[in-house]
This record gives structure tokens, C-alpha cells and sequence, in this order.
């Protein structure tokens, strides 16, 4: 073999290495899991995860879209970290928690609180003693904080997404979904504010992110907070 | 040793008779690549104002979120159109361009066929502003570093077959590479095969869930680590013996540092996911191979620093200037990647912007300094004069320098602060992030740095590219006792 023949076959030896490592390996490893369940005389219950449908599906687009992932992970790490106990889920997220995504979302900053939950109940992302913790995240409340986050989290940085909210003229009752908006930021009389498609799906989708059905590979699902260190 | 000092004939300076024959051949070389190469310099410098324009105000919004928050430049799309607009705008288009410059030259000729090679540049540049358009308008993957879309990396891609065939053939010889030729033509070939695989394994969904996101970060890690530092290596193993007219400190040692740097760059792409859904074994290598990595690049840079000891051109040439301080920057981003790997530094600091400064300081103070470096050496042999003024080339230094540097300091210092916190449940996620804003004005300033310097150095090209200069003779040195 000539030399330089021999140095693009060196080199595609590495290449080889490499992506049997980083992308093979694990496939074979994580690649082909199944959704866990129970199986009791022939009945099959507790499957998850479950592929997303619905309009919690688009949902998911929308979020990629408009790159939601550039400040929100949707990773919960194990009790090394602080994850857990800061209430943004009660055990780690695992490979199987992901199976059904095409692409997964995972984030790779946290410039704001990590996601993976926040359409559980317990998620929080304050003490949970906390004064200014809304009593309420429900569907409404997260309509609100796209619109305009500062309304309903003081001081917050993330961007107002206005664009998925549309004005419109009061044509006869006011519509069921408008936004309940203070005097502040409610348009002038007449108007009113109402969430686009794409609003309603991105918030199906944040609804629906619940990753905390026990996994046995993911250990122990914390009631508490675990000790940590 | 001896095979890889005689590419490199005696600077200018000194050149003698028995060198006229090689010269007259490499100013025919040059004058046969220059359409190619300074298209793709062009195109690369207009990228590089453009993403450092979106990358300001992307600075801007961290403490400003309300700061031109249009749906087409809102923060989820802007950071990411930024960042793909630097890596495969500006770093990779000038990459190519040295790759195909140098490569002619170290192979002494030119394939014919030059114009395919502007047409694949063409093809690139076209691949790119599909990507950071469909990113503005909505349309992007959800992976760090490979958020164009699928059609944007298959029109790039043609572009780059197009530019590795003219490459191949110019290059095909049955002598041993020379240690430039090995980087670049290694971070070439990288480029591609990595582009290919990883893009159809995805795009295919050939594998799911989280391995598509390691088949992404395995890419993306690659163009950086695998494309884009390798070519700066072999743009320093061909510039600092050429420039300062010594030989390669160790032939032998640079080879061996090659494989070992492709080895181990190539298993690190994983520590970006480390402490999420990921193999622990997987980490752990990724991790080893952080730490590991220290050998060949402390040892490729101590190699070349050795090569330039002595000379007294160092601090004169322009070129010299840049090639070495990026080359010790790139030492410092290596040593402060293995720090983050450990474990425990690892738990409180990924996820937070420690990461972004990392890769601004490899990408703003170390690639792109060597990149200017190669252009500062390049341009005056392709368009025939010298760069009109050491002092503008001196301001671009200082504004890149240390716009580079304090830019990344701030974003890493961010991330260290609020890192600590964000591992600590006693902190309120307010808090964290508070910790992290109070590095944001400083990191918003060293854009105005960057700019003025990056826009004072394409004034310059542009005066270049249309041959305005100083008269040929004279290479445009920094220190004016120098100018004789
Ligand atoms: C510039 C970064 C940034 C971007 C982009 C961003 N966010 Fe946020 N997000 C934040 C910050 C900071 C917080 C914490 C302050 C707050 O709650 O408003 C937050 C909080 C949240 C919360 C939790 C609010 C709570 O307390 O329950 C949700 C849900 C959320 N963001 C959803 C989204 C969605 C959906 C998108 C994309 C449409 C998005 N974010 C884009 C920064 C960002």
C-alpha cells in the first residue's frame, strides 16, 4: 500500500474507533429498549412510556422550533446533583424515558429550570415552603407566563413569546380561552388576547411532561428528598 | 524530521538562486487557486461579521430578554443560527480555503479544475444559508451544535465532495505526508465521513431516542475537535517553520502526538451528556479521553513552540503573532476541558454557560486566531502586495485578542458561579441564576471588541482581496524597527 494509503487507512481506523464508541456501542447498549410494564394472567397495565400523541405531538414541534431547548433541559440527574431536591423530578431520567422521541429534546443549558417534569403535579421550581410559589401551575398559568413571563414570575429572563398569542376584536362574548391578563398588559377595550394553535400545542406538550413512572434502572423514586452527598 | 523540513524552503528573506525554479512554480500554483481561495476567505469573513453580530445581540439578551425578541431572532433560534453561522460560516469556509491553499503547496501543483472547487465553495456557503435560515424561520433540530436542518448539511456536503476530490487528486503522491498535510488532510476527510454517517443515522432514524442525540454530539464534537482543530495544528506545523526558517522541532514526536490526539479526540464527544441518560461507561471514557487529550495537544503546541524558539520573527510577523497565541489558548481550553471532566467539577458545572465559554475560547480565541494568521499569510502571496497597514493588523489583534478571551473568561466565570449554586438545593434557582447574570455585562462589552477588530480586519481583506497593498517585497511587519 502506498504511504499515504496507509495513513487514510490509520486514520479511518480512528474514525472507525470513534463512532463504534460514541454512537454503536451504545446503540446496541440503550438503542433498542422496550416500554416497561406489568404483565399479570396475560394482562398487560403500566406501560411507559407511551408514544406521545395528540396535540401534546405537535406541541413538541413548536417547543424544538422556536428552541425552547436553548435555555430548558429536559435531563434530571442523579443524587450527585441538586435536580431532585430542587423538585424538578423525583428520580433520574433514563434512555428508556426517551425511547418514543424522534428527536429527543434533552437541552445541553440551563438558563432556566430544567423541564423534564413540569407537567407533573410536584414539580416546583422554588423551596417548597416557598411564598411566591404558585399554588397553581395549570394550563392557564403557563399560557400566561409565555405571554408575558415577568406577569406571573417576578424579575424572570426568559423571553415574553408574544408571537404565539393573537389580538382580536371582542365579537360578542369574550372568548373562553382569552387571557386573564392585569391592567397593566391587557389590551385596550374591546380586545382581547387569545393563544394561538401553536400556543395550545406547546402547552399540551409541557402538560404532558411527566417522566416520573418508576423504572427499576433509574433506582429508587424519591418520596422525600433524598440525602444528599 | 528531515522530510517534513524540506517542504519548508528558507522564509523569503533568504530565498536563494536554486529556490527560483520551486518559486516560479508556486506563484503559478498560487495564481491557479486564487479564485477558489479567496472566494471561500471571502465568504468566511462575511460570515464571520455576520455571526458575531447575531452572537452580540444573542450577549444582549441574556440581561435584555425583551431586546429585539422577534419570532425569527428570538433567543431559541438566534444563539443557535449564531453559533452554526461561526463553526460552518466562518471557521469551516476558511478552513477550506487554507486546506486547499496549502495543500497545493505542499504538493506542488494544482489539480485542474480550480473552478470546481469555487463551485463547491459555492455549494457550502449555499448549505449554510439554507441552515441559518431555516433556523431563524422555525425550522431546526433540537441538537447543540447540529441545528440545521437535514437539507442544509446534504447541499453542504456536495460542496465539500466536490472540494476533497480536487483535494485528492492534488495531493495523491506515494510520499509520506508531511505533518501539515496529515492534520488538514485528517480534518478534512473527519469532516466528511462524520457529516455522512452521522446525518443519515439520524435522518434515517436508523437509531432512536437518546442515541440520536449521541450520534449528534458525536458530529458536532467532531467539527470542532476532529475538523476545526486539527486544520489550526496543520496551519501551525506548515506556518511557523516556513515563517521563522527552522525546522519542525521533532518530526517523530509530531507523528506520534497525530494518532494519539485522532484516537482520543475521537471518544470525548459523550462528556457533553455525562451525568444524563448516557452509559456510565460511556462517560467515563468521554471523561479519560478529556484528561488523556492533554498529551497530544500540550505536546503538538510544545512542538511547535519549540519549532519557533530562537527566531526573531516571532514577535513581527503577523502571522506568527496570531498562529501562536491561538496555539496557547487552544493549550488552555484543552487543560480547562480536562479540569471539567472530573466528576465532580462536572456535576456543578454542565448545563450552565461554562460550556459556551469553553467553546467561544476555543472557537474566538484559539481557531480563529490561527485562521487570521494563515489569512495574514496567504492573501499577500495570492494577490501579489503586502497588507497596507501593521497598524490596522495590530488592532484587529489587540480587539480579537482580548474581545476572545474576556468574552469566553466571562461566560466561564458565569458558569462556575452559578454552577455551584446550581448544585446546591439550598439556593433558590433565582439565586443561580443571579450568580450567573453579574458576568453578563462583561461578557456583552467584549463584543464591542470583537467587532471593531473583526471589522477593521475586513476592511483590510477586502483592500487585499482587490489587491490594494503595500508593493510586494516587504512582508508588512508589526514592529515598525523591523521595517527596514
Ligand atoms: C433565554 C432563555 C429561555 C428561553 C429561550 C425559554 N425560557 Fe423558559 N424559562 C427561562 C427562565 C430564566 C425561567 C425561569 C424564570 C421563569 O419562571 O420565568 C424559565 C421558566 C420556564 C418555565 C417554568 C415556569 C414555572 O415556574 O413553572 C417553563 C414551563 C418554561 N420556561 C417554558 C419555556 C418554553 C415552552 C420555551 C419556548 C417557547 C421557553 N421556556 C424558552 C428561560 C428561557
Amino acid at each position: 500500500m502506498s504511504r499515504s494509503g496507509s495513513f487514510f487507512t490509520g486514520l479511518f481506523a480512528c474514525f472507525a474507533l470513534s463512532f463504534g464508541v460514541a454512537v454503536l456501542a451504545p446503540h446496541y447498549q440503550i438503542g433498542t429498549l422496550i416500554p416497561s410494564f406489568k404483565e399479570e394472567d396475560g394482562v398487560i397495565s403500566d406501560v411507559y412510556p407511551t408514544a406521545p400523541g395528540g396535540n401534546a405531538a405537535n406541541g413538541r414541534s413548536v417547543y424544538i422550533s422556536e428552541g425552547c431547548q436553548a435555555c430548558h433541559s429536559q435531563v434530571v440527574r442523579g443524587s450527585e446533583s441538586a435536580d431532585i431536591e430542587r423538585g424538578w423530578g423525583v428520580r433520574r431520567t433514563v434512555a428508556r424515558d426517551y425511547i418514543f422521541e424522534l428527536p429527543p429534546v434533552l437541552g445541553s443549558t440551563r438558563l432556566g429550570p430544567d423541564l423534564a417534569n413540569v407537567g407533573s403535579d410536584k414539580w416546583r421550581n422554588e423551596p417548597e415552603l416557598d411564598k411566591v410559589r404558585p399554588s397553581k401551575r395549570d394550563s392557564a398559568w403557563q399560557f400566561l407566563h409565555l405571554y408575558h413571563p415577568t406577569a406571573v414570575v417576578k424579575g424572570s429572563n426568559m423571553p415574553s413569546y408574544a408571537h404565539l398569542f393573537e389580538k382580536r376584536k371582542v365579537s360578542g362574548h369574550a372568548s373562553l380561552d382569552a387571557l386573564k391578563l392585569p391592567v397593566d398588559l391587557a389590551p385596550e377595550r374591546g380586545f382581547e388576547i387569545i393563544p394561538t394553535a401553536d400556543a395550545k400545542a406547546l402547552v399540551a406538550y409541557l402538560s404532558s411532561l411527566n417522566r416520573s413512572s418508576p423504572l427499576k434502572e433509574a433506582g429508587a423514586v424519591a418520596a422525600v428528598a433524598p440525602s444528599k452527598k | 524530521m528531515t522530510e517534513v523540513a524540506s517542504h519548508h524552503a528558507p522564509a523569503p528573506q533568504t530565498s536563494t538562486v536554486t529556490d527560483l525554479t520551486l518559486v516560479s512554480n508556486r506563484s503559478a500554483i498560487d495564481a491557479a487557486v486564487r479564485p477558489a481561495v479567496v472566494s471561500l476567505f471571502l465568504s468566511g469573513v462575511a460570515w464571520l461579521l455576520l455571526s458575531t453580530l447575531f452572537a452580540a445581540a444573542v450577549a444582549v439578551k441574556l440581561h435584555f430578554p425583551s431586546f429585539l425578541n422577534w419570532s425569527f431572532l428570538s433567543f431559541g433560534r438566534l444563539a443557535p443560527a449564531a453559533d452554526a453561522a461561526f463553526v460552518y460560516g466562518w471557521c469551516s469556509t476558511a478552513c477550506l480555503g487554507v486546506a486547499v491553499w496549502i495543500i497545493a503547496r505542499l504538493s506542488g501543483r494544482a489539480a485542474p479544475g480550480t473552478s470546481l472547487v469555487s463551485f463547491g465553495a459555492l455549494l457550502w456557503n449555499g448549505g449554510v444559508l439554507i441552515g441559518v435560515l431555516s433556523i431563524l424561520l422555525g425550522n431546526q433540530r433540537p441538537f447543540n451544535g447540529l441545528e440545521f436542518p437535514l437539507a442544509a448539511f446534504i447541499v453542504m456536503f456536495a460542496g465539500l465532495c466536490l472540494v476533497s476530490v480536487w483535494l485528492a487528486i492534488t495531493y495523491y503522491s506515494d510520499s509520506t505526508p508531511s505533518l501539515s498535510v496529515m492534520f488538514v488532510s485528517g480534518g478534512v476527510a473527519w469532516l466528511g465521513w462524520s457529516l455522512l454517517t452521522g446525518n443519515l443515522l439520524v435522518a434515517s432514524h436508523s437509531v432512536t431516542g437518546v442515541v440520536q442525540q449521541l450520534a449528534a454530539t458525536w458530529v458536532s464534537s467532531g467539527a470542532l475537535w476532529l475538523w476545526i482543530v486539527p486544520v489550526i495544528l496543520g496551519i501551525a506545523y506548515f506556518l511557523v517553520p516556513k515563517v521563522t526558517g527552522q525546522p519542525v522541532f521533532s518530526g517523530p514526536l509530531g507523528r506520534s502526538l497525530f494518532w494519539l490526539y485522532f484516537v482520543t479526540a475521537g471518544v470525548i464527544s459523550a462528556s457533553r451528556l455525562s451525568g444524563g441518560p448516557v452509559p456510565l461507561w460511556l462517560s467515563s471514557i468521554a471523561a479519560s479521553g478529556c484528561i488523556l487529550l492533554l498529551v497530544p495537544v500540550l505536546g503538538t503546541v510544545y512542538n511547535l513552540f519549540a519549532t519557533a524558539k530562537g527566531a526573531t520573527v516571532t514577535t513581527a510577523s503577523p502571522s506568527m503573532r496570531f498562529v501562536l497565541f491561538g496555539l496557547s489558548v487552544l493549550g488552555v481550553a484543552t487543560v480547562l476541558s480536562a479540569i471539567s471532566s472530573l466528576r465532580a467539577v462536572d456535576y456543578s458545572v454542565h448545563y450552565t454557560l461554562f460550556d459556551n465559554g469553553l467553546r467561544a475560547l476555543l472557537l474566538r480565541g484559539a481557531a480563529s486566531m490561527v485562521l487570521f494568521g494563515a489569512i495574514y499569510y496567504i492573501m499577500p502571496r495570492l494577490s501579489g502586495c503586502e497588507w497596507l497597514s501593521s497598524s490596522l493588523i495590530s488592532l484587529h489583534f489587540l480587539g480579537s485578542a482580548y474581545g476572545g478571551c474576556m468574552g469566553a473568561a466571562m461566560l466561564i466565570l458565569s458558569g462556575l458561579a452559578s454552577g455551584s449554586a446550581l448544585n446546591d438545593a439550598d439556593s433558590n434557582f433565582s439565586q443561580v441564576l443571579e450568580l450567573g447574570n453579574s458576568y453578563y455585562w462583561g461578557h456583552t462589552m467584549s463584543f464591542v471588541l470583537l467587532l471593531g477588530g473583526y471589522f477593521l480586519f475586513a476592511m483590510h481583506f477586502l483592500l487585499m482581496a482587490v489587491r490594494i497593498g503595500q508593493p510586494a517585497g516587504e512582508p508588512t511587519l508589526l514592529n515598525s524597527h523591523h521595517e527596514h
